[in-house]
């Protein structure tokens, strides 16, 4: 068959337990644009890790095929031998090094005597490599101190000039302006009257409608639908994306709501990439006892609200009241005086300490509590600790375990403990049950329901939609960093919750 | 109260004693540090005469003052290579001072001002500049050192009045006023690093800064306080070692950095931030200093010294990271 490039047949990964990828088949045409498309976690990026060779070959089942040949990827160098380039969103370049180097890493040209580099060449070649894809930077330029815009289009052109024949893109404009997503589309355009084939990943169903030949949609590890462009509606692809899901015990008891308790107005968070913001202008306000769930795809900015609003990433504008009073919140140490809470998304890297028993970390954000005018209260630590841990069930011998010893689960109940011990009255929780189990799961949810019945407001965040769905009262949808969907938990669906997560609608 | 934790309370007081030095990681040097006292007193007698322990005690305490100090950097998550520089610079300000007729407390004060003065300076610099500590203390080190060198030219400073030799040279009921000085100095460092609010923030600071600033700790403050003290006890050491030796040298204190951070680290401090203890300083400069004392009561060689102390650090070490990688793999 010589009308196919690539074909993967018939992939399944397993992690463990875990079927991250289901009996998936995909193919790619010559000069053809395939866009793969999913929710967070549906398998795309554990896919093309199969095809970059990132998971070795023997690491799962199934078959890739380039130009008909069956090919055993054992390394990522494997994979670009046979003419695969990958394109990441996160920007995989040194930033110490020149644009040149960069582009020629590992591969620079040399002379005669091949000890030497030939820089002239070098630079030459890579004037080239960089008028391919429009753009005019100094070659000799430490990649450090180029636009991160720029820094995506030195990956394209790096990988432009491997000449692959199939080029993968992970999210390449999630670090684009609009201008620049409009040149990379021009590029990709051109790619493909060469006749390269690309993979198209993207959370933005705007921009895969605008370029895609073919659109595949995976869900839960699985392909649910390809078809091509012409022949399907955005909103079908949605509602592929989204599906019928596993049912789940989500035990949400709706609570009388109280007075509003948060106001925001005009909330703007900049972007480290000058003349950008990733939160524009958001207004919203949040009731005692209510749950509201902040939805949206990996990068529409609902991170960079909460966090904003705890004081942790700067703000341009936008006005905070509490209980109708405006109040300043310039740190996290604000914050937690006003009596904010915020459970990150990433409890290793800023949850809890790793060196610090479970005590130590539930007290940390309670010093006013624990500590007298001088000296630590040790008995009123220890009770109140002591006391949080029986109520959040956390599994542990002793509360001076380390809390690296801890299950994820109960390593989140540690963070959610130190939260409570503040008297939070207004709780935000990023991904609160990322990378636990089932059990876990229920815990958390009975224990945000338990707050919200003691008056405390939640916003919630969580790429899980059904999670997302079944434990909030309303909802609020980001799509590039502004309210893109408002819906009552009446209201709601998924497919118009993705809809507006996806800019659909 | 969990279930788990009333399951068995008499098999945990059992084993609270082993549960407490595998846990505590200065305990681990403990046992070396007494086996070595009792060789050392074996082979020689002499070691434990009343002149010579107080001996061991004097040499040790200049450098457990900064060791003290030191211990708030590390575990703070920090570095400070500047504080052999300081001390020379603290005990030249304080010796010019007196050749000047200032009065001693003054003098005193002014010793420990100059450290305080250098250690906001880097203080600031790692916290607000985000410079690393390694490179700005590296810096420092430098530029303290010739400082003394452009105010002294090299000469030694002299000769100073005996009521402020006294500080170095002096006894009060029996015991050196050095030792003296440094155990003041290290129950209030205990105290401080164990049972305060600033104490469990340095703590939090040096296991994991991201969130202690998310747990509202200032962690600019805290950082800056940390090289305050360093910076002070450096100056204050400078200005003992002074008035031991009955004048302030431009070259006190080169290398003591080192020796400082060795002693740290053998008691167990983590150079990785987030664990250690002044008890575990404490043992760790003990036990280089009778390592010292003892070899040459035991008639080896002194020139074996730094070889074995060098085996000793990478063996501390190696321990540290061993606990930590066990720790983080259980979870």
């Amino acid at each position: 068959m010589n009308d196919v490039v690539l074909r993967m047949k018939n992939i399944t990964k397993k992690f463990f337990a875990v079927t991250a990828l289901r009996d998936v088949s995909l193919d790619l045409q010559p000069g053809e644009i395939h866009a793969l498309v999913g929710e967070n976690g549906a398998g795309k990026s554990t896919l093309m890790k199969i095809l970059s060779g990132s998971y070795p070959s023997n690491s799962y089942e199934g078959s890739i095929e380039v130009d008909g040949e069956r090919v055993h990827f054992m390394s990522t160098h494997d994979a670009e031998r046979a003419g695969i380039e990958m394109i990441y969103q996160e920007i995989s370049l040194n930033p110490d090094l020149s644009v040149a180097e960069n582009i020629f890493l590992g591969k620079l040209p040399r002379r005669a005597v091949s000890w030497f580099v030939d820089w002239k060449k070098t630079h030459l070649l890579a004037h080239e490599a960089l008028a391919r894809v429009g753009l005019d930077v100094a070659t000799g330029a430490a990649v450090r101190l180029l636009s991160t815009s720029q820094q995506q289009m030195i990956s394209i052109a790096k990988a432009l000039y491997r000449k692959p024949r199939i080029l993968v893109l992970d999210e390449p404009t999630s670090a684009l302006t609009e201008k620049e997503t409009a040149t990379l589309m021009r590029i990709i355009q051109g790619l493909k009257d060469q006749g390269i084939s690309c993979i198209y990943i993207s959370h933005k169903l705007e921009e895969v409608f605008n370029i895609a030949d073919r659109i595949t949609v995976l869900r839960d590890g699985s392909v649910i639908s390809t078809t091509p462009r012409a022949a399907v509606e955005a909103s079908r692809v949605v509602e592929d994306m989204v599906g019928r899901k596993i049912e789940m015990m989500y035990p949400k008891v709706p609570v009388p709501l109280g007075e509003e308790v948060l106001r925001v107005e005009g909330l703007t968070v900049p972007s480290h990439i000058p003349g950008k913001k990733i939160v524009e202008s958001l207004s919203f306000s949040l009731r005692a006892g209510e749950i509201l769930g902040l939805g949206g795809l990996v990068g529409s900015g609902r991170s960079e609200v909460v966090n904003a609003l705890f004081g942790s990433y700067r703000r341009t504008a936008g006005r905070i009241f509490l209980n109708g009073r405006e109040v300043t919140i310039g740190s996290p140490r604000d914050a937690i005086r006003h009596r904010l809470g915020l459970l990150t998304e990433d409890r290793r890297v800023s949850g809890f300490v790793g060196t610090m028993a479970i005590r130590e970390n539930v007290s940390l954000a309670s010093f006013r509590k624990i500590f007298g005018w001088l000296f630590i209260k040790r008995g009123v630590e220890r009770q109140e600790v002591q006391d949080l841990s029986a109520q959040l069930n956390i599994k542990t011998p002793s509360i001076e375990t380390n809390v690296l010893a801890l299950s994820g689960g109960n390593q989140q109940k540690v963070v959610l403990a130190k939260w409570l011990m503040t008297d939070v009255r207004v709780l935000f929780l990023d991904e609160p049950t990322r990378g636990i189990d089932v059990g876990a799961k229920v815990e958390v949810y009975n224990l945000m329901t338990e707050l919200a019945r003691k008056g405390v407001a939640i916003v919630m965040i969580s790429s899980e939609l059904p999670e997302l769905l079944a434990m909030c009262d309303r909802y609020i949808v980001l799509y590039g960093g502004a309210i893109r969907g408002e819906f009552s938990r009446a209201e709601v669906t998924e497919h118009n919750f993705m809809s507006a997560a996806t800019g659909v609608s | 109260m969990s279930e788990p934790s009333t399951a068995k309370p008499a098999a945990r007081k059992g084993g609270k004693f082993w549960q407490r030095m595998s846990n505590k990681s200065e305990l681990g040097i403990a046992v070396p540090l007494v086996l070595l006292i009792v060789i050392v007193g074996i082979v020689n007698p002499v070691f434990f005469d009343g002149d010579n322990i107080l001996n061991v005690l004097r040499q040790s305490s200049f450098i457990f003052i900064i060791g003290v100090a030191m211990t708030f950097v590390l575990v703070g998550g920090g570095l400070d290579l500047s504080v052999g520089s300081v001390l020379a610079l603290g005990g030249v300000i304080s010796g010019l001072a007196l050749l000047a007729h200032v009065p001693i407390w003054i003098c005193v004060a002014l010793g420990i001002l100059v450290g305080v003065a250098v250690g906001l300076f880097n203080g600031i610099v790692v916290s607000v500049f985000k410079i690393p500590s390694l490179i700005v203390t590296l810096g420092m080190m430098y530029f303290a050192r010739g400082v003394v060198q452009v105010l002294t030219r090299g000469n030694p400073v002299y000769p100073l009045p005996n009521d402020f030799n006294f500080l170095g040279q002096g006894f009060i009921a029996g015991i050196p006023v050095v030792v003296i000085v440094a155990a003041v100095f290290g129950v209030v460092g205990h105290v401080v690093l164990t049972q305060t609010a600033f104490g469990r923030a340095v703590f939090a600071l040096g296991g994991n800064r991201e969130t202690a600033r998310l747990s509202g700790i200032n962690v600019q403050r805290v950082t800056i306080w940390v090289y305050v003290i360093c910076g002070a006890a450096s100056g204050l050491t400078g200005v003992l070692t002074a008035a031991r030796l009955a004048s302030a040298l431009s070259n006190a204190g080169t290398g003591m950095e080192l020796q400082v951070i060795a002693g740290t680290i053998i008691g167990g401090t983590s150079m990785f931030g987030g664990s250690g203890s002044i008890l575990g300083t404490l043992i760790g400069v003990g036990f280089m200093n009778i390592i010292a004392n003892g070899m040459v009561l035991m008639k080896i060689s002194v020139y074996y010294q730094s070889m074995v102390i060098g085996a000793i650090i990478i063996l501390a070490v190696g321990i540290d990271q061993y606990n930590r990688k066990r720790r983080g793999m259980a979870g």
